[in-house]
Formats: structure tokens, C-alpha cells, sequence
């Protein structure tokens, strides 16, 4: 699995504690929203970096194995994101996000969250534009029916759906709360 | 997260004990303090803590120390001082071994058990070692 990341840790070869202890020091270098590669060949290190992203608010993402080598994927977390106000009007829940999906009326999902959250668990058919390149990819979606969009916790993609209806799409809607409790079908990147 | 520690022991697996909970428990935004006493001074006394014995008859473990690129002793103390683990040795202690705080590693405090205690109060973590 392909994973696009901002910054790649090698922790290879080392024991317990200095995965977390490096992870520790290189998240400080990360900007919130960012993600990191951490290389590591403790086998304890996938559930102490689970237990660390949780202690410490960050994101976990998940692990994949590469020839006896995990790669964890943690996304640092940001402080704004975690607000639930929204200010785009137009919102649906996930429960209607499910019925519109398996309804008539053709639907666009755009999931706006970085593409390493989106390669762990995406909605099948939904398109993959982080927040940060909706600017220069607008054409990508911009004749895109119906857009029903969505990242982790309704809070990025508020500010995509204000962004494209500032660009004059209509029918934008914002689904609240996001991926994070999403209980349909889910697809993994290969 | 506020995280007490007693080290009472001063072996090498002692010192691994203390230090990688320690150092863990940093990492992860916890408050850390930890008491050095009786032979626990071992493990932050300028020489000693360089070479700790260990426990009579495991001494064929030293290979695995290696295998498993496990860091000296040396380096995790270091990487407890740098990440902000408040470092307290016994004075009690000290006095009776003749010890003063120049025979100990930069940075650490000397203290009695009420300076342990108000520490430990407050603490989500006690352990002793």
C-alpha cells in the first residue's frame, strides 16, 4: 500500500521504549494535520504507539507490514479540528449519508482528510482531495453532482464545503459528524 | 499524567525498570519524578550507573542485550535528564553511604521523603522498583 506522507522516522532496530521516545521528538517537528511514516521492528510498537497516539491526542492511522518491517501511520492532531461548530448550513448525518448512497439520486462523495486516512478506510466510490490541494484540484470535482462532503470529524470538511460554494457549487453538503464514527461499508487502499 | 517513582534497587535490570518506564511515561506528556535510595543511588551515581551488575547467574544475558539493540543505561539516563524526569536522591541515604551531590550525574536534586511524598501525592502512577 501506497501512503503519501509528510515525514518518514526509522526507528529499525531499536527496543522499547526509543520508538516512542523518537516518535515523541519528531512529532514536535510536525505541523498539526501532518502525518508521519514511523519504520520499526519491535514487535511491541504497534500497540504502544496506539496507546501513545491516544494519551497524547494524536491520531493513530494504522500499521502495515513490509517484509518484517511495521509502518505505523500517525497523523498529529490539531486543536481546531476537534470543535464541532460548523458553519456551512447545509449538513447531513451519516445515518442520511447511508440512505442517499443506497438511494436513486446519484451522489459525489469527497473525503477532504490527508490521503494516509483516506488509505485506511474511505467510503467506496468517494473521491480523495485533502483540504489543502481543494484550491488547485477544484476541477477535479467541480461538475461533480450532489457533493456530499466528509473527513474525520465534520470539522475540515466544513471549511471545503464553505470553499466550494464559494466557488459557486450548489448543493454542497457538509457531513457531520465524519469517518470517525462511520458504521457503512469501508474500503482500503491496496 | 503525574508518574512516582522509588528505585531502591541498583542492578543493570534495576536500572532498566526505572529508566524505561521513565522515559516512556515522559514521552507521553507524563510529569515524571523518581526517588533514588539505598541501592538505587547506583543507577544515577556518576560512575557506577555505567556498570551495573547483573543478577548473579544471568550474566548469559548480556548477549541478548545486545541482539535485541537495547540502549546502555548510560544513554537512558541521559534521555531522562533531557526529557525534563526530575531526578531526586536520597539524602538520608547519601549520608549514611558518604555520598555528596557532586559524585551524581548533572541535574538531579537531593531531597528527603516528604519531598518524595508532595511529589507522590498528586501522582496517577506509584511504583516502586
Amino acid at each position: 500500500m501506497e501512503v503519501t506522507v509528510n515525514k518518514v522516522l526509522d526507528a529499525k532496530g531499536l527496543a522499547c521504549p526509543m520508538p516512542i521516545v523518537k516518535t515523541k521528538k519528531e512529532m514536535t517537528s510536525l505541523e498539526p494535520g501532518q502525518v508521519i511514516e514511523i519504520q520499526a521492528t519491535d514487535k511491541g510498537s504497534t500497540a504502544d504507539l496506539k496507546a501513545w497516539a491516544q494519551s497524547t491526542g494524536n491520531q493513530y492511522l494504522g500499521t502495515v507490514e513490509d517484509s518484517n518491517i511495521l509502518k505505523h501511520y500517525l497523523r498529529k492532531a490539531s486543536a481546531e479540528e476537534e470543535k464541532t461548530e460548523t458553519k456551512h448550513p447545509d449538513v447531513v448525518s451519516l445515518d442520511d449519508l447511508l440512505k442517499n448512497l443506497d438511494g436513486n439520486e446519484k451522489i459525489t462523495v469527497l473525503d477532504v482528510r490527508e490521503p494516509a486516512e483516506y488509505a485506511f478506510g474511505h467510503i467506496p466510490g468517494s473521491i480523495n482531495i485533502p483540504l489543502g490541494e481543494l484550491e488547485h484540484r477544484f476541477e477535479e470535482i467541480q461538475n461533480a453532482e450532489n457533493l456530499h462532503v466528509i473527513c474525520r470529524t465534520g470539522n475540515r470538511s466544513d471549511l471545503a464545503a464553505q470553499k466550494l460554494t464559494d466557488k459557486g457549487i450548489n448543493y454542497v453538503k457538509n457531513v457531520v459528524p465524519g469517518m470517525k464514527d462511520w458504521t457503512g461499508p469501508v474500503e482500503t487502499k491496496q | 499524567m503525574r508518574v512516582a517513582i522509588i528505585a531502591a534497587n541498583g542492578g543493570m535490570f534495576d536500572a532498566y525498570k526505572v529508566f524505561n518506564i521513565a522515559t516512556a511515561a515522559a514521552a507521553t506528556d507524563a510529569e515524571v519524578g523518581i526517588f533514588f535510595t539505598f541501592e538505587g543511588l547506583n543507577l544515577i551515581h556518576k560512575e557506577a550507573h555505567k556498570n551495573l551488575p547483573m543478577p548473579a547467574g544471568t550474566e548469559h544475558f548480556q548477549e541478548g542485550f545486545k541482539k535485541a539493540n537495547v540502549p546502555p543505561v548510560e544513554e537512558l539516563v541521559g534521555m531522562a535528564s533531557e526529557m525534563g524526569v526530575k531526578m531526586i536522591a536520597c539524602q538520608m541515604t547519601m549520608d549514611v553511604m558518604s555520598l555528596e551531590k557532586e559524585h551524581f550525574i548533572e541535574g538531579i536534586d537531593v531531597g528527603g521523603a516528604v519531598t518524595f511524598l508532595t511529589f507522590a501525592k498528586e501522582a496517577d502512577v506509584t511504583l516502586t522498583f
